[in-house]
């Protein structure tokens, strides 16, 4: 019996896989390490979206007001991104191509291709770099919101982590390294031309604004100070801040102030009025990693100079009494100048001036790799109203990542999110790198 | 109450490595200089591998500079490309370059997903971060148990069993302060990577908290390179790849 046991513990012990045995031939093949002087790569989307249409809403009725009992409007949507580059010593081209593509059975299709930047540096020493072209500059800290990126298009607080188009500029990265509490300075001077062909849309034409942002890495604080003058907007100064409190704990802030800056509002009878004053505008936020891997982000926003409950009423009240023209008369006037003020500010994402975003998710629950579920909503904390959205994000396929994502406006009439076009919104985003 | 039993915990497990035969900071950092010299360039590629055998592969650029100064920007995949990350001391960044600026991670989280952590890609020295708490010699390896130095630190303790010619690790076992068992690395294949830098070339990890995943990190390239520390800042990030 003994002798048994021992044949069968020697044949369990050959069974099992040794270290040596089972170690892996891993290969690498050196080709893929060898820089080359040029680049290419690229991106492709497919997102059909379902909207579910609230045809009692202010924004249906300004939009569709010539279809009134729409119930859902499909439509397919289509992204490719290239993006090459060539390098040679010192000097360095960029470009990144977007194209967009729609189709809705209401406005039919649409294409709009824009070089998302296209740009030339030279870097003669690793401290020095230079940039002239069509840049994004991506100013601040903030996750939904960056009211100090003065030089930058305003992200989509629903979706910030898309590519962003830039602006035409002339910028450097100056960088300064030190012992001590202060590690880093970095300083980086913008000149921002606004003329007939350049930037035309960013504000008041032939002006060449400068801008500016000085980076400290301070006792492990990043803290910036920022600002932009020249004529095309409003002066405006700004700082942010990001810090971890501790390891799976951050904190940031942005801060601006901008002079003169104009609006325009409503009275109850639909007159508008010009009203200008400074602006202050904040965000504070926190980012939390628990030992289970659920990370939480959560921003408070507020815009002194967005508009307020009344502002907001007066303009829904406007839409309202013109969609009825419309209806009786067929006048499409009324519609025509409430679409000039939603253009003007009244239809921007947050045009009022306190919201709260907060943001959960989960790396790979159930041990599923590579799967992320999110639940985000951002509140608007001055009328209550809300936009809950859920997701669903796979990346296990090298490449390829799959999002699905549904938003659901919560909010009665009169507030932002109960008077937005769609009660839902339901998507399937598809895209492969290569 | 709670730091004199985690105190009490520590000595009883430091039973075992009573005798101090070597000096163990000095040996450890033996170790870290011969795993890298103190500032280099490296290629190398991670793959993390799911139970099914399904494999994704990353190969990233890492420089480092003295004792607390990292940065990796990766190369493959497509998806991944460009994406930079950025250690001082204990802060850590991740800049995606379609999403812009920097923004703050930290050491337990994983820009890739699998076993390895953010702390595991950008390694400082074990000395730079851990205490020798004890070394004991046992057959032809030595065993080092390090504490680390702060509570920033990914894993409290270290149980190391290195190679005693060689002065190599083998294996590195991460524990918690309560000496619970995050995940296992084992260092094999030692290879001659030329000037001087003899090293194992594949650690492999694996982790009861992912049981059945493995991930892989494969050394390719590693060479002695001194940069600016100007190279190390949040504003240099999105041009890392033009060191190469």
């Amino acid at each position: 019996m003994k002798r048994f046991g021992l044949i069968f513990l020697a044949l369990l012990v050959s069974a099992m896989p040794s270290a040596t045995k089972a170690e892996e031939n891993y290969t690498f093949d050196l080709s893929e390490i060898e820089k080359k002087p040029y680049h290419f790569s690229g991106y492709i989307e497919a997102k059909p979206v379902l909207y579910g249409l609230n045809s009692n809403s202010a924004f249906y009725q300004l939009r569709f007001f010539d279809d009134p009992n729409r119930q859902a409007l499909p439509e397919a949507n289509g992204r490719v991104r290239l993006e090459g580059s060539y390098e040679k010593s010192i000097f360095r081209v960029f470009a990144r191509l977007n194209t967009d593509l729609q189709y809705n059975d209401y406005a039919h299709g649409s294409e709009q291709t824009t070089f998302y930047e296209a740009h030339a540096s030279a870097k003669p020493m690793p401290a020095v770099t230079i940039d002239v072209g069509k840049k994004t500059l991506k100013w601040g800290k903030g996750y939904a919101w960056n009211p100090v990126a003065f030089a930058d298009r305003p992200k989509d607080p629903d979706d910030p982590e898309q590519a962003m188009e830039g602006y035409i500029v002339a910028t450097a990265d100056l960088i300064r390294s030190f012992d001590g509490p202060l590690t880093i300075v970095s300083f980086s001077p913008v000149l921002f031309p606004v003329y007939d062909h350049i930037n035309s849309n960013f504000g008041q034409n032939n002006k060449l604004n400068t801008a500016g942002r000085l980076y400290f890495l301070f006792y492990d604080t990043d803290i910036d100070v920022m600002f932009m003058t020249g004529g095309s907007r409003p002066d405006r100064y700004g700082f942010d801040f990001s810090r971890n409190i501790t390891t799976n704990l951050e904190i940031h802030g942005e801060y601006a102030w901008i002079q003169n800056t104009q609006k325009t509002v409503l009275d109850a009878t639909g007159a508008a009025k010009a009203v200008e004053g400074q602006a202050h505008t904040f965000l504070i936020g926190l980012r939390y990693l628990t030992s289970f891997d659920l990370t939480a982000i959560t921003e408070f926003y507020h815009n002194s100079a967005g508009f307020d409950r009344d502002d907001m009423q007066n303009f829904y009240s406007l839409v309202s009494r013109s969609f009825d023209a419309y209806q009786t008369t067929g006048d499409q006037t009324g519609l025509e100048r409430a679409a000039q003020l939603a253009d003007s500010g009244y239809a921007r994402p947050n045009a009022m001036r306190n919201y709260l975003y907060i943001r959960l998710s989960q790396k790979e629950p159930f041990d599923i790799l590579y799967f992320t579920p999110a639940l985000t909503c951002m509140i608007n904390t001055d009328d209550s109203s809300a936009n809950v959205m859920p997701e669903f994000l796979y990346t296990g396929v090298t490449n390829l990542e799959l999002r699905f994502r549904a938003g659901v406006m919560i909010g009665g009439q009169n507030t932002e999110f109960g008077e937005k076009q769609n009660d839902y919104r339901i998507e399937l985003r598809a895209g492969y790198y290569f | 109450m709670k730091k004199t039993i985690y105190l009490v915990f520590a000595l009883i497990i430091m039973l075992p490595f009573s005798a101090f035969a070597v000096d163990g900071t000095k040996l450890l950092q033996e170790i870290d200089r011969n795993l890298s010299p103190e500032s280099y360039e490296s290629y190398r590629k991670l793959i993390n591998i799911e139970p099914d055998g399904k494999k994704k592969e990353f190969t990233l650029f890492t420089v480092k500079k003295g004792l607390d100064k990292v940065a990796s920007v990766f190369l493959a995949p497509a998806s991944e490309k460009g994406r930079s990350t950025l250690r001082l001391g204990d802060n850590m960044w991740l800049h995606i370059p379609n999403v812009g600026k920097p923004i703050r991670i930290t050491s337990l989280q994983s820009v890739v997903g699998g076993v390895f952590n953010n702390a595991d890609i950008l390694q400082l020295d074990y000395a730079a971060e851990y205490d020798v708490l004890a070394v004991k010699e046992e057959g032809g390896e030595y065993l080092l148990l390090l504490k680390a130095k702060s509570k920033s630190v990914a894993y409290d303790q270290l149980k190391i069993r290195a190679d005693k010619a060689k002065r190599l690790p083998a294996k590195i076992e991460c524990l918690t302060e309560t000496g619970m068992l995050i995940k296992t690395l084992y260092f094999k294949n030692v290879k001659d990577f030329g000037g001087g830098i003899v090293r194992p070339a594949v650690i492999e990890t694996d982790s009861p908290l992912y049981k059945g995943y493995k991930s892989v990190m494969i050394m390719v390239q590693i060479k002695k390179r001194m940069l600016k520390d100007e190279v190390f800042s949040l504003t240099f990030m999105p041009n890392l790849e033009s060191l190469r």
